[in-house]
């Protein structure tokens, strides 16, 4: 599952990504940060971690750096504090 | 797991359904008594009227990002600080810059938020298309028997628009989708070389960004030719539209709103200076000029009032002065 979806993100970045430039407000770029997200946390965490990211990425939101958590930093902390604080 | 996402997917799809038939019904009762119920010209045209209406229904998130890229004038001073500072480090130097985007509250960027929202749109144009000659009987949102049966056989220009590339043997079908595959390579290549050669600064186009901008020419036709023999014509009616409506789109951007220190904004200051002059006023940027050369001038001024104080002189010049 990890790896299809790794694959699918893969393939995403190659031929689709491109066809827009570069739109993203934030950096890492959306699916650069969804790529990070599933090889970092797995399937699960991961694609919940990239959908939270794809909300935050609309003209209202300021934008910035917005990396993907670390597993230690958020095993211990809930990571929808964190990010709720930011970006949107 | 596959049930569970075609559940979630068809949830998802099925108001969209009803939305997109319902703008391609409503153009199709304008076009259909124009040209004819049955026909490909009236199909197609709903079609593209169906991509203007989407195009324009994404307006206001166009107009939040021009607001929002408003102030790059300002920052961009700071923008060529950290250029200097994490110019080797590229890394470093996209997440200093988009912290200082952050910080300002001003961001070039359009967001993901515009390609999300157009591709389930996409998505179920291809569905309503492709299952409406498929499966006419089977009603989807607002598309009724007759009228699926009607857009999956209609004909344009001698190409049946519910066919793809791959399903056919016509060769009506493949030439309009070739021809459409060069269309969409053509305006997606000459939107990303506008935006190059007129919007960005000189020192951003060489480096990987240059690379990256290199392989673009070699990925696009690929992309868009597998796209065009997979996709029904009638949806690439969609996207070679949508992309005018990008190109266009970022013809205005470019003319009324460039990127600071790019020949687009230079551009753009001798177009406002030239109106200017013609009716008698001033540019914001003369005035700043003016202000700044005034404020020279005064400090000028107010020095030559401040006392000299007496040079030391020699004998011989004192005298010389004198006679």
């Amino acid at each position: 599952m990890k790896q299809l979806l790794i694959g699918l993100i893969r393939a995403w970045r190659f031929a689709i990504s491109p066809l827009y430039g570069q739109v993203c407000r934030y950096h890492p770029s959306c699916s650069a940060y969804a790529l990070e997200a599933v090889t970092e946390h797995g399937a699960v965490r991961g694609t919940w971690l990239a959908t939270r990211r794809l909300t935050r990425c609309h003209p209202w939101a300021a934008g910035g750096y917005d990396p993907v958590p670390t597993r230690a930093g958020s095993a211990d902390q809930s990571p929808s504090t964190s990010t709720a604080t930011r970006g949107a | 797991m596959l049930d569970f996402f075609s559940t979630i997917g068809g949830a998802i799809m099925a108001p969209l359904y009803y939305v997109i038939s319902a703008v391609l019904v409503g153009f199709h009762k304008l076009f259909g008594s124009l040209f004819g119920e049955a026909s490909g010209v009236a199909w197609v045209l709903s079609i593209i009227g169906l991509t203007l209406v989407i195009r324009m229904a994404l307006i206001p998130l166009f107009v939040k990002q021009i607001k929002s890229s408003r102030n790059m004038q300002l920052i961009q001073p700071k923008v060529r600080e950290l250029q200097k500072k994490y110019g080797h480090d590229r890394e470093r130097l996209a997440q200093e810059t988009m912290k200082l985007y952050k910080d300002s509250g001003t961001n070039p960027f359009a967001s993901c938020l515009p390609i999300l929202l157009q591709m389930p749109i996409f998505l179920a144009l291809f569905r309503l298309i492709d299952q409406a000659a498929k499966d006419p009987s089977h009603e989807r949102g607002l598309m009724t028997e007759e009228l699926n049966t009607q857009f999956g056989d209609a004909v344009f220009l001698g190409a049946k628009i519910s066919d793809t590339f791959l399903n056919t043997d016509d060769i009506g079908v493949r030439v309009l989708a070739a021809v459409l595959v060069l269309a969409m390579t053509a305006t997606t290549f000459l939107t990303q070389r506008q935006l190059m050669s007129k919007n960005m600064p000189a020192d951003a186009l060489s480096g990987p960004y240059a690379q990256q901008q290199k392989m673009l020419l070699y990925v696009l036709p690929v992309v868009f030719a597998v796209g065009g023999i997979a996709f029904p014509v009638g949806v690439l009616f969609y996207w070679t539209t949508s992309n005018l409506w990008t190109m266009g789109q970022q013809f205005y951007v470019i003319r009324n709103n460039p990127a600071p220190g790019t020949p687009a904004a230079d551009a753009k200051e001798e177009r406002d200076r030239a109106k200017a002059a013609r009716k008698g006023l001033k540019t914001p940027a003369q005035l700043e000029e003016e202000r700044l050369a005034a404020e020279a001038e005064e400090r000028r001024a107010e020095k030559s009032q401040t006392r000299q104080q007496p040079q030391r002189q020699t004998k011989a010049q004192r005298n010389k002065k004198k006679r």
